[in-house]
């Protein structure tokens, strides 16, 4: 923000004052947004991909093995390594979803 | 009531099921009914539930795997070959994961749990569940007869329909939340929206399949569930505690059926004491039978001079079971 108004050397009036609050809003809402809607994807995919791996694990069907290996292909980018294949190749914001 | 008036009373009883446990003559059972609907007239078609089917041997036409196969006229058999289904099933789900993420090969941490997860034994039962839904979905037939797993997994089934339908409501609830808050947010990744609609959508479907099944299994108009029992002390007190729990999840009992049972007029021939004590003993325990179940017995068989396999068996025994 600060570099911002350093770099207007006049105070801006009118509607180029107008332009500058608005893009400092939508910054501000996209960048608060998109990590909290990132952060709710991934802690219920996590949830989800947890109840079926960790359900096998402890010996405890949450769902009929039928039904939860229908949704394995959804929650294939839980899994570290494959995340980790993944960045490798893409750059980080994508891998960041 | 006897069985024979029973069916004739309750035409719109379409699925009709025994339930016991292993070795009493459910499958038997099963294989005369549908028999004598056949010979009625009516299309049946007798299908196993159970991975370890008998169907084919009682009918000594190898059936497995094979779809609906006919008998006679009117009779279908069907024993469903869950292993097949499976790895045809699992196929779907790899070729599914390469075309979603465009990979080359199953990354070896998914292939790993889709083995294991496979080998499960819940993992045929579940397959068998759900191959079920198709079969009775599709209405061909007059009538379905179940020839169910042993007495504890038909309960599994049960208990689990209810959790797994109040877990899939959960994890829905939670989704569609999400979707409607990332809506608002305003989207930047279209992927991503469109995965978390998929796990929506498969949620659903499960559900759908789940309850299709489970609605028919509590459904007093469209369902008789017969329950087969032998002149045995711990038996009796199985089924006692298998009916409470049955009751529980809304299983309508029509019925018992008591098999095995010595004929009693043997007691008026020379025969070896042993056998004498056993039909003194049988005798107590119908009498038990009778006190606790009272009315609720609808048929009582004897024990047959040979194993019922064989349609001249199945006959004979059908005629017994439905005498009018």
């Amino acid at each position: 923000m600060d570099t911002l108004e350093k770099q207007d050397e006049r105070k801006p009036t009118g509607i180029r004052r107008i332009l500058r609050d608005m893009r400092q809003v939508v910054y501000g809402m996209a960048a608060h947004d998109m990590s909290r809607a990132a952060l709710r994807t991934r802690a219920s995919m996590e949830h989800l991909f947890i109840l079926i791996t960790m359900g096998d694990l402890l010996g405890i069907p949450i769902l009929p093995p039928y039904y939860s290996l229908r949704l394995l292909p959804y929650v294939v980018p839980q899994i570290s390594t494959w995340k980790r294949r993944m960045l490798r190749e893409k750059d980080l914001s994508d891998a960041m979803f | 009531m006897g069985l024979r008036k029973l069916f004739e009373a309750n035409p719109e009883r379409r699925y009709i099921m025994f339930g016991g446990k292993g070795g009493l003559g459910k499958t038997t059972f099963s294989a005369a009914t549908a028999y004598w609907l056949a010979r009625n007239g009516k299309r049946v078609l007798v299908f196993s539930v159970d991975p370890q089917a008998s169907l084919t041997d009682i009918f000594q036409k190898d059936i497995f795997g094979k779809g609906p196969v006919q008998i006679v006229e009117n009779l279908w058999a069907q024993e469903i070959d869950a292993d097949t289904h499976i790895k045809q099933y699992q196929n779907e789900i790899r070729k599914k994961i390469l075309d979603l993420y465009g990979l080359e090969a199953v990354p070896s941490e998914i292939e790993n749990y889709i083995q294991a997860a496979s080998a499960e034994p819940a993992m045929e039962e579940s397959a068998i569940f759900d191959a079920v839904v198709d079969v009775v979905v599709k209405g061909d037939f007059d009538y379905y007869i179940y020839d169910l797993v042993p007495l504890g997994h038909a309960l599994y089934y049960l208990s689990m329909a209810k959790v797994y339908d109040q877990w899939i409501n959960k994890i829905t609830k939670l989704r569609e939340e999400m979707r409607e808050y990332e809506e608002m947010a305003g989207r930047l990744k279209r992927q991503k929206q469109t995965e978390q609609d998929h796990i929506l959508e498969e949620l659903h479907y499960i559900k759908g399949r789940i309850n299709a099944s489970s609605a028919i299994l509590t459904d007093r108009a469209r369902t008789a569930f017969f329950f087969v029992v032998v002149p045995e002390d711990m038996i009796i007190r199985d089924t006692q505690n298998a009916a409470r729990l049955f009751a529980q999840f809304d299983v309508p009992i029509s019925g018992y059926v008591v098999n095995r049972v010595i004929p009693h007029e043997l007691l008026q021939q020379h025969i070896p004491e042993y056998l004498g004590h056993r039909i003194e003993m049988q005798d107590r325990y119908l009498q038990q039978i009778r006190d606790t179940l009272g009315d609720r017995v609808v048929a009582q068989v004897p024990e047959l001079e040979r194993d019922v396999t064989g349609l001249p068996m199945i006959e004979k025994l059908a005629d017994l079971m439905y005498a009018s």
